[in-house]
């Protein structure tokens, strides 16, 4: 066994340094615990005033528990030992009959807060990288190791319900103002101050003072009516951003309303069975699965296993001023980069200086930044209406309207102007980088880099690799994105790329079934049902109909009969029914409210029904659209659109908000069985077209009973 | 030795203040002309060595505002800036300061400049507001606290309006307008002089519409984004006499001939030039717009200030070896008409050049037809720290234009002396 607790005595204080080896970080795996039981069983034997435990780790204190471990739970009875040794560990510490004192130098997430928890005070480091939190909901669980419990006895539950139920960390003084932490002190003082500190405690010169509450909160956390507000608020609040599809974060709510009145022993054990049935749920190991994959993809080079360097982007230049040129100026100046933005009239480009601006704003009422940091970034960004500047930009991204021809003479344009290296990008979401970069001066240099609207808010980015584009440019490219804060997924240039050609199908069908009789509302309710941020209809709604139609039509151009554009979409798009920018599409959008848009049964008259019997069960409905994304991201597949299923997966999560919660679009098909995904939609072939022919890639997995990640 | 060359400039359009760019403060209009003057050029911000800008009123938000430029305009942190102040010659002095710096071999690249926004110069509250306000801090609670409040008086709400402080000259307590007046009365110049001459900035300014643009970098005022404003918004189409004759005298209600229609106003701008030696712009492929032949400050009477550029031209022309007639084109600073006449007049003047420089003869006669040729500063009007750089840029552009070799720039300055610079293609 290799040692990861460090143990020494200085002044007679006992100190605890935690040093996971050949990790970055220190994780509570089972071997580490044991180790630090022992330690801890040695200490209550010796005579020290005090004990401080800290860690070893650049900038983190203590990541979390071995999400591995949790990940191999299989069955209730291990969750719940592995819950309950944890806790038996935590409460030797919390027993010791000296003083203890957590130094946290940085992240003290999950298990590192709950063992901070244990001790009886807790300094941090006054660095940006201090976080203190229980995060366990995102990855479908809640804290096993008495972190309900002792967070809501020390900070309140209000305060708690607030920290554990969103799964969110504080920084060093939000927990000092939470009374989470006792003090917080220089980073390279800490030692030095927790040293002092035990001296002060037992000198009793160190009183923990009893924060004074509010009135409100008084009411709140200490009456019953007040609870029960508390409760219920946050109930509701949980449900309205869940959706009622996570369950951990409910089930932390009940936990925390549970133990109150309990002991620490009861409330431990209500803590561990909750935490046991969270752990083995398909929900958690989906979650866990998502969180890898997001790890994963930041890693990307995009040029695995070459040494090819990328290069730094210093200056940027953003071609056009629209909804996509304006945000992708913000995201990029908001990282520091200047950015020109050129357009070819002024009017444009106080849009996109508009639109950055409104980012800004709400960046600074978030408190994300302060004014001044909001301004500088602001004034990164410079609008022009010439190529003034551009001969030393490094990468100018085109993000001007969807037509080839348009982005030709663009790229024919600026290679007259930019020098010799400069990356000449493509936020295009359909059409043929090959294409575009046959009218660049070089070629390599050209990339695709389809970004998601809203650009800051949307974490996915598409890489999208040209014939001739060179390693070099992709590895730039992705690692330029990185830096942007994006997850990059690596594809070939076919039309509609990955994620589009995989949603756009997908609204296209809701559209269709609409045409056949099926309400705007059971359309999207389905889709909602399934776990989708929203329904088809009222995403191409804010996406914008015209530009929905835009790309619907390049893939039918491209695929044929299989992608044909629905007549309701070509009638709305005739009609100017855009969505939300023109206030009506599908719905009517007025300022909070929407409600469907009669105008379209008008418009639905003109079509001639059909003969298609259609079901209007949400089981069906949810089939004909989720089994036909399925098809079309298996096609992606076989044709070798991307390389590996997460690639789907990671697209479709973080570029149109697919359930994490299901795994992703792959994982979700793997697990209800390609047999049975190809037998459905065989059957529907037959009533809705060659669209839901099973692909040769279905077919074959479901011949040899094998799914999309282990085939 | 070698010259020191003015390779390119740029400004914003001069907006009359509390108008288009009220809500822009001065560092952001001193960025946006930065930004644009490095994107111009296609200049690498690391080849910069300084930011060296002019700046009067001093916004007490961005100390040192030339630092604050420098940093927002993407120029690297490990790069020096600093910010001058003489008064309205604040933007002549960034680009000596910077000739200075270059001819020391203490830089090789500057970006100089000047940046004011008379919009945003704050009102002062007396200083009986801030003790009373420390008082009412230092008396915690009980009667002190109850005696600190009851000191407060009405009178702590009269604010000191900033503006008007600064263009008071502080030793003698003349306004400016006042000093104008001083001169005004000095050499018996007329009412109808001071709006003859004003007419004629305006004339001059509005015809000039289009080749100013060629040295305006369009801006979209925050925080809507919404309006283009790409020229001066000074300029009146349809200025006549009897307009400007209507106007009484703001500054001498009595006898005074100073009006708000033949002085300069209040306004907002930011001009940024790239100053390099000769050798540098020719290793860097530039085509300088001129380089400096010398220039001069000379100190007067603070209540003659106006009169500052009799008393600095002949010092500029001395250090060049030139003579006032080899001058072929003239950028006097308007600051009130009044003024640049009665240093027409001074220059004209035996009296004055045998009193002041023992010469036997005057330094020479100004001709108007040389003079401002493209409006001045009581059309344009007169952003105080960045005027000085704008008459460089406005005089080097019109010196291309016509084909010529020598101009002269020269402003009067608040507290009592006279910048004056001679440049030469």
């Amino acid at each position: 066994m290799t040692e990861s607790i460090f143990y020494k005595e200085i002044y007679n204080v006992g100190i605890i340094e935690i040093d996971q080896p050949d990790s970055k970080v220190n994780t509570l795996t089972t071997e580490l615990m044991k180790e630090f039981e022992g330690v801890i069983e040695g200490i209550s034997r010796s005579k020290i005033e005090g004990l401080i435990i800290t860690s070893r780790k650049k900038d983190v204190f203590i990541a979390g528990a071995d999400i591995k471990e949790i990940e191999g739970i299989t069955n209730f009875v291990e969750a719940r030992s592995k819950s309950k040794e944890g806790q038996a560990i935590l409460n030797k510490l919390e027993n010791l009959s000296v003083p203890t004192l957590a130094a946290i130098n940085g992240a003290a997430l999950g298990g590192g807060l709950e063992l901070a928890l244990a001790c009886r005070y807790r300094i941090a480091a006054s660095s940006e990288k201090t976080k203190l939190g229980l995060p366990e909901v995102a990855l479908g669980i809640i804290p096993g190791f008495g972190g309900t419990k002792r967070l809501a006895k020390l900070v309140g539950i209000m305060k708690a319900l607030d920290m554990i139920l969103p799964g969110k960390a504080l920084s060093y003084r939000d927990a000092l103002r939470a009374g989470l932490v006792d003090k917080v002190v220089y980073e390279k003082l800490l030692l030095e101050e927790a040293l002092a500190f035990i001296k002060d405690i037992n000198a009793k010169k160190w009183l923990r003072r009893p924060k004074r509450k509010k009135l409100l909160n008084l009411f709140l956390e200490n009456t019953a009516p007040g609870r029960a507000i508390l409760f219920s608020k946050a109930k509701k609040n949980v449900l309205k951003n869940t959706k009622g599809y996570y369950p951990a974060p409910l089930i932390a709510l009940d936990v925390i309303r549970r133990c109150r009145r309990l002991n620490l022993k009861d409330s431990l054990d209500v803590e561990s069975t909750e935490f046991a049935k969270l752990a083995i749920t398909g929900i958690s190991k989906n979650l866990i699965k998502v969180f890898y994959l997001s790890q994963e993809y930041k890693k990307l080079t995009g040029v695995e296993g070459k040494p090819i360097k990328p290069l730094i982007i210093g200056k940027c230049a953003v071609l056009g001023a629209g909804v996509m040129g304006g945000g992708i100026a913000q995201l990029v100046s908001f990282h520091n980069i200047p950015v020109k933005m050129k357009d070819l009239n002024y009017d444009a480009i106080g849009k996109g200086l508009l639109s950055a601006y409104k980012v800004y704003k709400g960046a600074v009422s978030k408190r994300i930044l302060n004014k001044n940091e909001a301004a500088l970034r602001m004034g990164l960004i410079s609008g022009a209406t010439t190529y003034n500047g551009f001969k030393k930009v490094d990468i100018v991204i085109e993000a001007v309207v969807e037509n080839l021809d348009i982005k030709k003479k663009v790229f024919k344009e600026v290679s007259g102007v930019v020098s010799d290296n400069t990356i000449l990008a493509s936020n295009t979401s359909a059409l043929s980088v090959t294409e575009m970069s046959k009218a660049a001066r070089n070629p390599r240099n050209v990339i695709g880099m389809h970004f998601f609207n809203p650009v800051h808010r949307m974490p996915l980015i598409e890489i999208i690799k040209g014939e001739y584009t060179s390693e070099e440019t992709v590895a730039t490219t992705v690692e330029f994105s990185k830096r942007l804060g994006k997850i990059p997924i690596i594809v070939n240039d076919t039309r509609g790329f990955l994620v589009n050609r995989i949603l756009l199908p997908y609204i296209n069908e809701a559209a269709i079934m609409l045409e056949e009789g099926i309400s705007v509302e059971a359309i999207d309710r389905s889709a909602e049902v399934f776990g989708m941020p929203m329904g088809p209809l009222t995403l191409i709604d804010e996406i914008g109909i015209d530009i929905g139609y835009k790309v619907a039509k390049i893939l039918e151009e491209a695929f044929g009969e299989r992608m044909r554009v629905s007549q309701i979409f070509d009638l709305a798009n005739k009609n100017g029914l855009y969505g939300k920018k023109t206030g009506k599409g599908f719905y009517v959008h007025r300022k909070k409210k929407r409600i469907v848009n009669s105008e379209i049964n008008g418009l639905l008259g003109q079509i001639k029904s059909k003969n298609v019997k259609s079901h209007t069960g949400e089981d069906t409905i949810k089939d004909r659209l989720f089994l036909l994304m399925i098809n079309e991201a298996s096609r992606c597949l076989q044709e070798g659109v991307c390389l590996r299923p997460s690639d789907v997966d990671v697209g479709m999560i973080f570029g149109t908000g697919f359930p994490p919660f299901r795994g992703g679009l792959l994982r979700y098909a793997d697990k209800v069985g390609i047999q049975k995904i190809a037998e459905k939609l065989s059957i529907f072939s037959k009533d809705h077209g060659e669209k839901y022919t099973p692909s040769k890639l279905i077919l074959e997995l479901a011949k040899s009973g094998k799914g999309f990640y282990n085939s | 030795m070698s010259r020191v060359a003015i390779v390119e400039g740029i400004r914003t359009p001069f907006i009359k203040a509390r108008t288009l760019f009220k809500d822009i403060p001065a560092q952001e209009l001193g960025r946006i002309v930065t930004r644009e003057l490095l994107d111009k050029t296609e200049l690498d911000p690391d080849l910069v060595d300084e930011v060296i800008f002019g700046n009067v009123s001093q916004p007490p938000e961005a100390a040192n505002i030339a630092r604050v430029i420098s940093i927002m305009s993407g120029i690297s942190i490990r790069k020096i800036a600093c910010t001058v102040h003489r008064n309205c010659a604040s933007g002549i002095e960034s680009v000596t300061s910077a000739y200075e710096k270059l001819i020391c071999n203490y830089a090789e690249v500057i970006i100089a400049g000047g940046t004011e926004s008379m919009s945003n110069i704050p009102l002062l509250y007396p200083k009986e507001f801030a003790e009373f306000l420390a008082g009412l801090n230092r008396a915690k609670k009980g009667p002190g606290r109850i005696k600190a409040m009851l000191r407060f008086r009405l009178s702590f709400f009269k604010p000191i309006i900033g503006v008007m402080l600064g263009l008071t000259d502080p030793t003698c307590g003349l306004n400016m307008g006042q000093t104008a007046e001083v001169l005004a009365r000095e050499f018996g110049i007329s009412r109808r002089a001071q709006d003859e001459f004003a007419l004629l900035s305006h004339k001059r300014a509005i015809a000039s519409r289009d080749k100013l643009k060629e040295e305006i970098v369009p801006v979209l005022p925050p925080p809507k984004y919404g309006i283009l404003v790409d020229k001066d918004n000074g300029p009146r189409d349809n200025q006549t006499l009897e307009t400007l004759g209507k106007l009484p005298p703001y500054f001498d209600r009595q006898s005074g001939t100073v009006t708000v229609g033949n002085s300069c106003s209040l306004t907002d701008g930011a001009v940024a030039v790239l100053v390099m030696k000769e050798e540098k712009a020719k290793e860097l492929g530039y085509k300088p717009l001129g380089y400096i032949r010398s220039y001069a400050y000379a100190g007067l009477e603070p209540s003659r200030m106006g009169l500052g550029p009799a008393y600095a031209i002949p010092l500029a022309l001395k250090r060049a070896s030139l003579k006032f007639n080899e001058i072929q084109l003239l950028e006097i600073n308007e600051a009130f008409a009044a003024q640049i006449i009665a240093c027409e007049a001074a220059l004209s003047s035996k009296d004055f050049a045998y009193t002041n420089f023992g010469l036997d003869k005057p330094i020479g006669s100004v001709n108007r037809e040389i003079l401002n040729v493209n409006g001045g500063a009581i059309a344009l009007g007169h952003p105080v720290g960045s005027t000085g750089t704008r008459l460089i840029l406005t005089l080097l552009k019109e010196m291309a234009r016509k084909n010529i070799n020598l101009g002269l720039v020269s402003l009067c300055v608040g507290g009592g002396q006279g910048a004056a610079i001679i440049l030469e293609r």
